[in-house]
């Protein structure tokens, strides 16, 4: 294709229909996007196209975010913590507790309390992990102070575990292969000793995970079972 | 260009957005409050990997935060605003997926992120048809034969391509490819004729 404008009106046409219907392959689509920056023509026909179809858009259904992306969102921007600033948040929302099952209903909101109010729960300094499953709902939430050993792990809403299965804890550090924590005793909470402080432990690592193992974990120091929850750690101070 | 006539909601959130703009960090919270499922479910539904949908609006929003000023109400609303940028943003990540998936032949899929829509979400026709009883475009999209129509709704709210169309609605690309050139022909003839956007 040429890189210069299409010079038939039709051609400019179906080009900017297909790229704001989702269509266009992706050479293409990152032309006519480069093209648009400097062209007006090839700009208002994406513009037009845009609004076009825009009205179709309202079909799908929401979807609630899990809580923690408006954290991260206020902690990248550096908002003040939540108290009064905002009036209708999530977690007093009647839409958002519907969403969530209701074994998992005090846990969770116990901890909108503990990440998004400063109380003493947590530590001021104090790194977070909020693990969630494919459904994108927290599962477990995963925390320790900045000068910590202990990383203590809550179960929000996670996966009934039979008998003959465990959950285990694993590391994802960048560019290596996962490492373990260690198998997750059964309970509400459970705590996990780390080798070093998360300064060190974690020095490498952007993100925890949880498969689902054989009981006692893993035999080969890789997950062997499905992953079934993953989550960023977070820093906060 | 001509753009339908704001709602209440429309108007709320312009002027969330003229207070965000300010700085107004309850404005932002109420504007996030407003908006975000919106955005999560068009983003969740193209890239079908939550953590990945999540970064995207984290962006727009962290856009929104520092760039709330340059919204121009005269030129669309501001849920299509930002549907626009959540959608562009998503298919571009998609479609280059596709490009590295192609580089690489990866034809061992299993890990790639998977995203089962609840059994009781509703199809991409009937999103298509709610989507256009809510502007009243209903009229256009009911000219269309049943073809195209789930080729576009299949394309527009899950970022099928054109051979995953071919693959899902199991017919050969090219009949696929021109239901699609012929819907979008024949809606863009229907909502003009409607007077509902115009090239400038």
């Amino acid at each position: 294709m040429n890189l210069s404008r299409p010079d038939r009106p039709q051609r400019l046409d179906l080009l900017a229909a297909q790229y704001a219907l989702g269509t266009l392959p992706a050479r293409a689509r990152m032309r006519l996007a480069r093209m648009a920056q400097t062209d007006t023509v090839v700009a208002g026909a994406l513009r037009s196209w845009e609004q076009r179809l825009s009205p179709l858009a309202e079909g799908g259904p929401p979807i609630t975010p899990s809580p923690r992306l408006w954290k991260v969102i206020a902690l990248r921007l550096g908002l003040e913590p939540v108290r009064a600033a905002a009036p209708a948040l999530w977690w007093n929302r009647v839409a958002f507790w519907r969403g969530l099952a209701l074994a998992g209903f005090v846990a969770a909101f116990a901890l909108g309390i503990t990440l998004l109010a400063p109380t003493p729960q947590v530590p001021e300094q104090a790194i977070v992990a909020v693990l969630v499953g494919q459904d994108a709902k927290p599962a477990l939430i995963a925390s320790i102070g900045r000068a910590d050993r202990i990383l203590t792990v809550k179960a929000v809403d996670a996966a009934v575990v039979p008998p003959d299965k465990a959950l285990q804890l694993w590391m994802l550090p960048n560019g290596q292969p996962p490492r373990s924590l260690g198998v997750l005793p059964r309970g509400a909470v459970a705590r996990i000793t780390l080798p070093n402080v998360p300064e060190i432990a974690f020095a490498n690592v952007p993100a925890l995970a949880v498969s689902l193992e054989a009981a006692g974990g893993s035999t080969t120091g890789a997950p062997q079972g499905p992953v079934l929850y993953s989550g960023k750690l977070e820093r906060m101070y | 260009m001509a753009v339908a006539p704001p709602t209440e909601k429309s108007l709320r959130l312009a002027t969330l957005l003229s207070r965000v703009a300010l700085g107004d960090q309850a404005a932002f919270g109420e504007f996030y409050e407003k908006t975000s499922s919106h955005l999560y479910g068009v983003a969740l539904r193209i890239l079908r990997d939550p953590s990945a949908a999540e970064e995207i609006l984290q962006e727009a929003y962290v856009n929104v935060w520092h760039h709330a000023g340059s919204y121009e109400a005269a030129k669309s609303q501001p849920l299509t605003w930002l549907t626009t940028i959540v959608r562009n943003r998503c298919l571009d990540q998609l479609r280059r997926r596709e490009l590295d998936t192609v580089t690489l032949t990866n034809d061992d899929d299993d890990d790639a992120p998977a995203y089962d829509p609840p059994s009781d979400a509703p199809s991409p026709a009937t999103m298509l048809m709610a989507g256009a009883e809510a502007r009243s475009v209903r009229d256009c999209v009911d000219t269309l034969d049943a073809g195209p129509k789930q080729a576009i709704a299949l394309a527009f709210y899950h970022g099928l391509s054109h051979s995953e169309l071919a693959l899902q609605l199991r017919e050969p690309l090219g009949t696929v490819k021109s239901w699609v050139r012929r819907g979008l022909e024949k809606l863009k003839t229907c909502l003009d004729r409607a007077g509902y956007a115009r090239a400038e």
